[in-house]
């Protein structure tokens, strides 16, 4: 089986050689081949280039062009620092509360900011590595975007004191997401990973979740599926156990899981969804390769019944990792059968 | 007092403001408020966020009533000289997320603490400097990327280094709260903004001067 056919019948809990295993690696990628942060997140042929040297490494079943969790609001407006051996932080966001919204329209993916470089990556990728490694984009979800273009606090005041207002933004902040994660798919992604952290009930109740994000993420992975996406993958950390029984309903194919979700939880809530987790991130820059061997292992053992499971971290593996604890984690699932 | 605690806790500024008035034109004092009021607010706020249920939406909405009803008591934002022990709080250096830390000031204020805000992206030395003029009973360190674990790691001892002994560390944020105490070198790791509240009433004893 190559990680493509792999993946795939984890998702439909078919049979499998092995366990698929994907190291959730991003910047981290940029660490182990000595880039800068910094030029690896503005450059996609720098990026391509070590998303391929950490597969050579590591071996694992999926590559990434991701990023950070700015490159849409960047592409909108915001401003941004860069840091070299950090990820950008937004230093003016693209929108006030007393703008007048009227005349936003929706980025051009092949135009705006760092869009174009994430979409050479794919395309790179997907020519090296063809239909024999998942080659996943990444886009944020519609409530992580709005956020991002107004400030956590300027948009949860706003989606409480001026719902209707909110709600509008949120449908063209999807509209966005839906241009860009089409376009991604088209550059050769087989499927944009939706990163959804402002979605966490650690940060918005369950019921939020439930009339605000809902009805968009749907939207969203049907327009994927549409164009194309193999599958619909959603990443929202924390403790997501009561936003869980939704993801069916989103569309979701494979469902990340925190350190915080039990795999016995969260196997109940999505009985029939492929999950993805859940070693604890920090895990990987303060522990010791046994002890991660020794997580991977239970998680291994907490899924043999069911099926349905590809081993992961809860999050992205941070880029200051230890390279011997991620490659622990991947050596786990390839050697047990 | 039951109307502006209910008004408080939907996050309601505008009624928590006019309850308020009504119990000063009725004669209750500015600190019977906040004991009776704010801190009851809070209290109950506590007990219903649990670790498992505690989301930044719900508290932004009470603190930021919390806010308006304290602006309101106190123009000029001059906490009176009775209110409990001062906290230092801070982001540092390399992380620019300040919500969490501007959660845990809410709290803290909300129950009576006195704050000092080093606001985000604070280097260890103004931390330091901060602390050794203030006093503070503790130092409150919010995180939410990993990469400043090890500047983290630093602050007790640059605190001892300052003759700062007694002044106790305490750490909180996604990022850092997957470690431990131990790790991190900090007196206490709190999961949550109420969690680490409920530390310091514990190690200044809980009550006001």
């Amino acid at each position: 089986m190559n990680s493509m056919e792999r993946v795939m019948a984890a998702v439909a809990f078919g049979s499998l050689d092995r366990i698929p295993v994907i190291a959730q690696v991003f910047g981290h990628a940029a660490i182990v081949a000595g880039v800068p942060l910094d030029e690896y997140i503005q450059d996609g042929e720098i990026l391509a280039w070590c998303q391929l040297k950490a597969l050579d490494l590591y071996g694992y079943d999926a590559v990434f062009s991701v990023m950070d969790v700015n490159v849409e609001t960047e592409a909108m407006g915001s401003i941004l620092n860069y840091h070299k051996d950090q990820y950008p932080t937004v230093e003016t966001y693209a929108l006030s509360k007393e703008n007048n919204w009227g005349s936003l329209s929706t980025p051009d993916p092949e135009q705006a900011g760092r869009m174009p470089e994430m979409l050479k990556a794919l395309r790179i990728l997907r020519r090296e590595l063809r239909d024999e490694i998942p080659v996943v984009g990444c886009v944020m979800g519609p409530l992580t975007l709005t956020t991002q273009l107004l400030g956590m606090e300027t948009a949860l005041y706003l989606a409480i004191d001026d719902p209707d207002r909110f709600g509008r933004l949120m449908d063209f902040a999807t509209e966005v997401v839906i241009r860009f994660g089409v376009a991604q798919i088209g550059a050769g992604a087989h499927l944009p990973i939706v990163f959804d952290p402002s979605a966490s009930p650690a940060v918005v109740p369950h019921q939020f979740f439930r009339e605000v994000e809902l009805p968009r993420l749907k939207k969203l992975f049907e327009s994927f599926k549409q164009a194309g996406a193999a599958v619909n993958w959603l990443n929202i950390a924390g403790p997501v156990e009561s936003i869980l029984p939704y993801y069916t309903d989103a569309g979701v194919n494979i469902a990340n899981f925190d350190y915080c979700v039990t795999p016995h939880v969260a196997s109940d809530k999505l009985p029939k969804t492929c999950l993805d987790g859940n070693i604890k991130p920090l895990a990987f820059v303060e522990s010791a390769p046994d002890q991660i061997t020794t997580e991977a292992d239970m998680l291994l053992k907490s899924f043999a019944g069911r099926g349905g499971f590809i081993l992961s971290s809860g999050c992205e593996i941070p880029p200051e990792s230890l390279q011997e604890n991620v490659a622990a984690m991947v050596m786990t699932a390839r050697n047990t059968r | 007092m039951d109307a502006l605690i209910n008004a408080l806790l939907v996050g309601n500024g505008a009624d928590s403001i006019a309850h308020s008035q009504r119990l000063l034109h009725a004669g209750v004092s500015v600190e019977r408020i906040v004991i009776e009021g704010i801190e009851e607010a809070m209290t109950s706020l506590d007990e219903k966020c649990t670790v498992s249920q505690f989301n930044l939406l719900e508290i932004m909405l009470v603190g930021r009533s919390v806010t308006d009803v304290m602006n309101y008591l106190y123009p000029g934002g001059s906490l009176p000289a009775g209110s409990k022990d001062t906290v230092v709080l801070a982001t540092m250096e390399g992380d620019i997320h300040d919500l969490g830390k501007n959660i845990l000031k809410t709290v803290l204020m909300g129950k009576g603490y006195r704050v000092v805000d080093c606001g985000k992206d604070c280097p260890l030395q103004k931390l330091v400097d901060v602390s050794e003029k203030e006093s503070p009973l503790a130092v409150g360190i919010s995180g939410l990327v990993t990469s400043i674990i090890p500047l983290v790691k630093q602050v007790r001892g640059s605190l001892r280094a300052r003759g700062l002994e007694q002044v106790k560390v305490m750490a909180g944020g996604a990022a850092l709260k997957q470690s431990s105490a131990e790790r991190l070198h900090v007196d206490y790791l709190a999961e949550t903004a109420f969690d680490g509240a409920n530390y310091l009433d514990r190690i200044s004893g809980g009550a006001i001067p």
